[in-house]
């Protein structure tokens, strides 16, 4: 009888409601990842001073009602918002003017493929504008709801059968190692342009900081803006263990998200807390629901099979249902960092299916002593998924310092 | 004596404990008249065990040096912790096998710990000869463990399992075989909200926001733990460190999860395969002792497919190692006569574990700072035994807390059962 009591009494503190509860992040803690997808929500809607309401929306979307985290606004002056897009691919945002009069807004579009096709108008009338011609990742849209009061600014990228991404992780402490390979990037893009398979993108998965401050970020946000490819980002264990803020996301915009870039549908995870947030995770027939796409990649930063390396997920239990959706849904590839290193775990068995997870943790940060191997991944699509390692040297190198991995090559050029 | 009679008992003995000193129980029969003062100074006491010399306990058929045991772990520890921490510093994640040395830092640290423990309760409670009975794992058992959750709309509910462990003994008395069973669950469905600010609530009363996921868990696991004493001193150097087990426990965990994702149900069975775990016990005192386990992990992930043509199932994927570091000091609380000298009816001892276990197989897992995801989840516990004076059968009950991605409370009550085949027990 008092085992059964005992059990009882400890059932009823965990079952039943207690006065002391309140709402998820009532009380907001960032190292939950619960909270930072609240804060990457709310991030993704901004309304003006002049009363102008901003939603990045999905890009099928005709209603303002709702959104999505598909990006991040900032008021940078009263009459001019930046809107970063999450990453390349499509993508729509829905501007709804207070009321009559509502004056005329200027968005800085950022993150955009220079490549890619934007049109501009109120919902079913959006004209297209000229691409611009510097080849930058930015473009300034002037709003000012003449033709009504709500304006849709929808994007998309043209693509050919074949294209690329290149995927690399954890910068932390050596921006300067990974300015190295964003200028190895730049030459990439530059040549694949002229080819029938273009570079349309590179996808960062966490730590990009090592101690998640704003100086950090803006060093690297720098770096990406010199580049001539949109870029996607999630966060990773160093850019979220200051629980006070969400640094993150206030300057990259949302860690959990997806884009669909060419024949490919890429689900971006937030594991920074080595698990994804239970929201997440319920959502995951969602993310990884390729559509119409071809392809299907997950990334995020830590890896949901570590291997022996050591650097795996808090949550194993989250991590191995992860890995049986990922299964489900016959993910063609998984890209993780987190593990400074590079490796290759091409046959991953989970139920019948065989999964292939590369750890790319080689976008600059320590790697300890002997030759550091830093560099990213291209994975190119077309005839299936290939993918082969780009090493970027650091300065005193003149060429590759390391050998390719047995099951994962280096790339021929 | 006049009504008072003087009777010994020869406690049974334990595997790697050494023989039991005689110990004297004062049984007061018909009145109880306190002795005089000389004859309750004559009363028999355990006597301490110099930390310093090598001398025996009393009555012990093996002498040990708690202190500069003690002393060889905290400096092992602090040399495993330190040196692979070091190791993953100095060579980077660069590593391919680096878990090896993250298990060494959690296992060094817990070794370091638990070494400063033992010194702390080896003042406090001075080194004494091994306890004629101590905590053991109960024969059957009633485990429950969780953290509750205050999140409105959320329900986290505790995992209960039901746990048997019978016991076998080897005809050289100092090897048994324990069998080790677990079978459980979480007690309901868990829930979780969608926090989004555009999700709206789904239902009537709904005061914050959706549920959009649930989740029910059924846990089950069975090992067999084969110990084997060595002979003591295995070494002419390990005389007087203390007696030393080696051990080998084969084992798998088995979880099964109903998921309902936003309206999607799921199936996925995980399963952990530990063939070749293989430990080491060192009875660093009479009364402390110090446990580790380690070995290769292969997980199998299957899932049920979706149009319901049963589950595929997966194949062993080689995992992170699996590793155990334990460190237990026993508390005597019926060692001395009671100040009335009325007979005592029970004989009760208790057990500080202080436990890391490098695995985060059911989602818990130490993190600090930027450190996530590296680390298994730190066991804290005190377990009380009590055995009715001339009972067979003896009564555990155990709280503790488990600190990994959050804090669990654990509380166990079980029944300790005579072991199989221990009548050449030594």
């Amino acid at each position: 009888m008092k085992l059964l009591r005992n059990s009882a009494l400890l059932l009823a503190t965990n079952l039943a409601p207690a006065a002391c509860q309140q709402a998820e992040c009532s009380n907001p803690d960032y190292g939950n990842p619960d909270c930072r997808v609240l804060a990457e929500n709310e991030l993704a809607r901004l309304g003006t001073p002049g009363g102008v309401e901003l939603r990045f929306q999905p890009p099928g979307a005709d209603l303002t009602g709702s959104w999505i985290a598909g990006g991040h606004f900032r008021q940078i002056a009263p009459d001019r918002v930046r809107a970063r897009v999450a990453g390349p691919g499509s993508f729509a945002i829905s501007i709804e003017a207070g009321g009559p009069g509502s004056a005329p807004i200027v968005i800085e579009l950022a993150n955009v493929d220079p490549a890619a096709i934007v049109s501009v108008g109120p919902p079913g009338a959006e004209l297209e504008l000229p691409a611009p011609t510097s080849g930058a990742t930015v473009r300034d849209i002037a709003i000012d709801f003449a033709d009504g009061p709500v304006v849709w600014i929808r994007g998309r990228r043209p693509c050919p059968s074949r294209f690329s991404l290149a995927f690399t992780a954890d910068i932390q402490t050596n921006p300067g190692q990974f300015a190295r390979i964003a200028e190895r990037l730049r030459e990439e893009s530059r040549a694949a342009a002229a080819t029938d398979a273009p570079l349309v993108g590179l996808v960062i998965a966490g730590d990009l900081a090592e101690a998640a401050r704003d100086d950090e970020y803006e060093a690297v946000a720098e770096i990406l803006q010199g580049l001539p490819i949109p870029t996607a980002v999630t966060a990773g264990n160093h850019d979220i263990f200051r629980p006070l803020h969400p640094q993150f996301n206030r300057n990259f915009g949302p860690g959990n998200y997806t884009f669909d870039v060419c024949d490919a549908h890429v689900a971006m995870l937030d594991s920074g807390s080595g698990a994804i947030a239970r929201s997440v995770m319920a959502r995951l027939p969602e993310f990884l629901d390729r559509g119409d796409a071809r392809y299907l990649l997950a990334v995020m930063h830590h890896p949901p099979h570590p291997g022996t390396t050591g650097a795996g997920w808090s949550r194993e239990d989250m991590a191995q249902i992860l890995l049986a959706e990922l299964a489900l849904n016959r993910a063609d590839l998984i890209v993780a960092g987190h593990n400074h290193a590079l490796h290759d775990f091409p046959g991953i068995r989970i139920g019948d299916v065989g999964l292939h997870e590369v750890i790319v943790g080689t976008a600059g940060a320590l790697q300890g002593t002997g030759t550091p191997r830093y560099g990213y991944l291209r994975v190119t699509f077309g005839d299936g998924v290939s993918a082969c390692f780009v090493e970027v040297p650091p300065a005193g190198y003149d060429r590759a310092a390391n050998k390719p991995l047995r099951t994962l090559d280096y790339c021929d050029d | 004596m006049g009504g008072v009679s003087i009777a010994v008992a020869v406690a049974l003995t334990s595997i790697g404990a050494q023989a039991r000193p005689a110990r004297a129980k004062v049984v007061v029969g018909g009145t109880s008249t306190p002795p005089p003062r000389a004859a309750r100074k004559a009363q028999p006491v355990p006597a301490g065990c110099p930390r310093l010399r090598a001398l025996c306990c009393s009555g012990d058929e093996a002498c040990v040096r708690p202190g500069p045991a003690r002393a060889l772990l905290l400096s092992l520890g602090a040399l495993a912790g330190a040196g692979a921490a070091g190791i993953l510093f100095g060579l980077g994640d660069r590593l391919t096998n680096a878990d090896a040395a993250t298990l060494l830092v959690g296992g060094g640290a817990l070794a370091g710990a638990g070494a400063l423990l033992g010194i702390v309760a080896g003042r406090a409670l001075p080194d004494s000869s091994a306890l004629p009975e101590r905590v053991r794992r109960e024969t059957i058992g009633v485990d429950i463990r969780g953290s509750g959750t205050s999140v409105a709309d959320e329900r986290k509910p505790p995992m209960m399992s039901l746990r048997a462990a019978p016991t076998w003994w080897f005809a050289d008395g100092r090897s048994r075989l324990r069998w080790l069973l677990e079978i459980g669950g979480w007690a309901g469905t868990a829930q979780d909200t969608d926090p989004r600010p555009q999700a709206a609530p789904s239902r009537a009363g709904a005061t914050t926001r959706p549920v959009t996921l649930e989740q029910r868990r059924l846990a089950m696991g069975m090992a067999f733990d084969l110990a084997v004493a060595l002979p003591y001193p295995v070494l002419r150097r390990s005389a007087r460190l203390g007696r030393v087990e080696l051990r080998w426990r084969p084992e798998f965990q088995y979880r099964r999860e109903w998921l309902d994702l936003h309206g999607v149900s799921r199936i996925v069975e995980r399963t952990m395969l530990l063939p070749l775990s293989v430990g080491l016990r060192w009875h660093v005192s009479p009364r402390q002792r110090f446990t580790f386990y380690v070995g290769p992990r292969f997980d199998v992930v299957s899932f049920a497919r979706p149009d319901g043509r049963g589950i595929a199932r997966g194949r062993p994927n080689v995992a992170p190692l699996y590793g155990e570091a334990w460190y237990d000091i026993d508390f005597a609380f019926t060692e001395h006569p009671r100040r009335d000298h009325r007979p005592r009816r029970a004989m009760v001892v208790g057990m500080l574990s202080l436990g890391y276990v490098h695995s985060r197989f059911d989602g818990r897992g130490f993190n600090f700072g930027p450190v996530i995801g590296f680390l298994g989840p730190v066991h804290m516990e005190w377990t009380t035994r009590i055995r009715p004076v001339g009972s067979r059968t003896a009564f555990q009950a155990a709280v503790g807390a488990v600190v990994g991605n959050g804090l669990a409370v654990t509380g166990t009550l079980g029944v300790s059962l005579p072991d199989l085949h221990s009548k050449g027990r030594r």
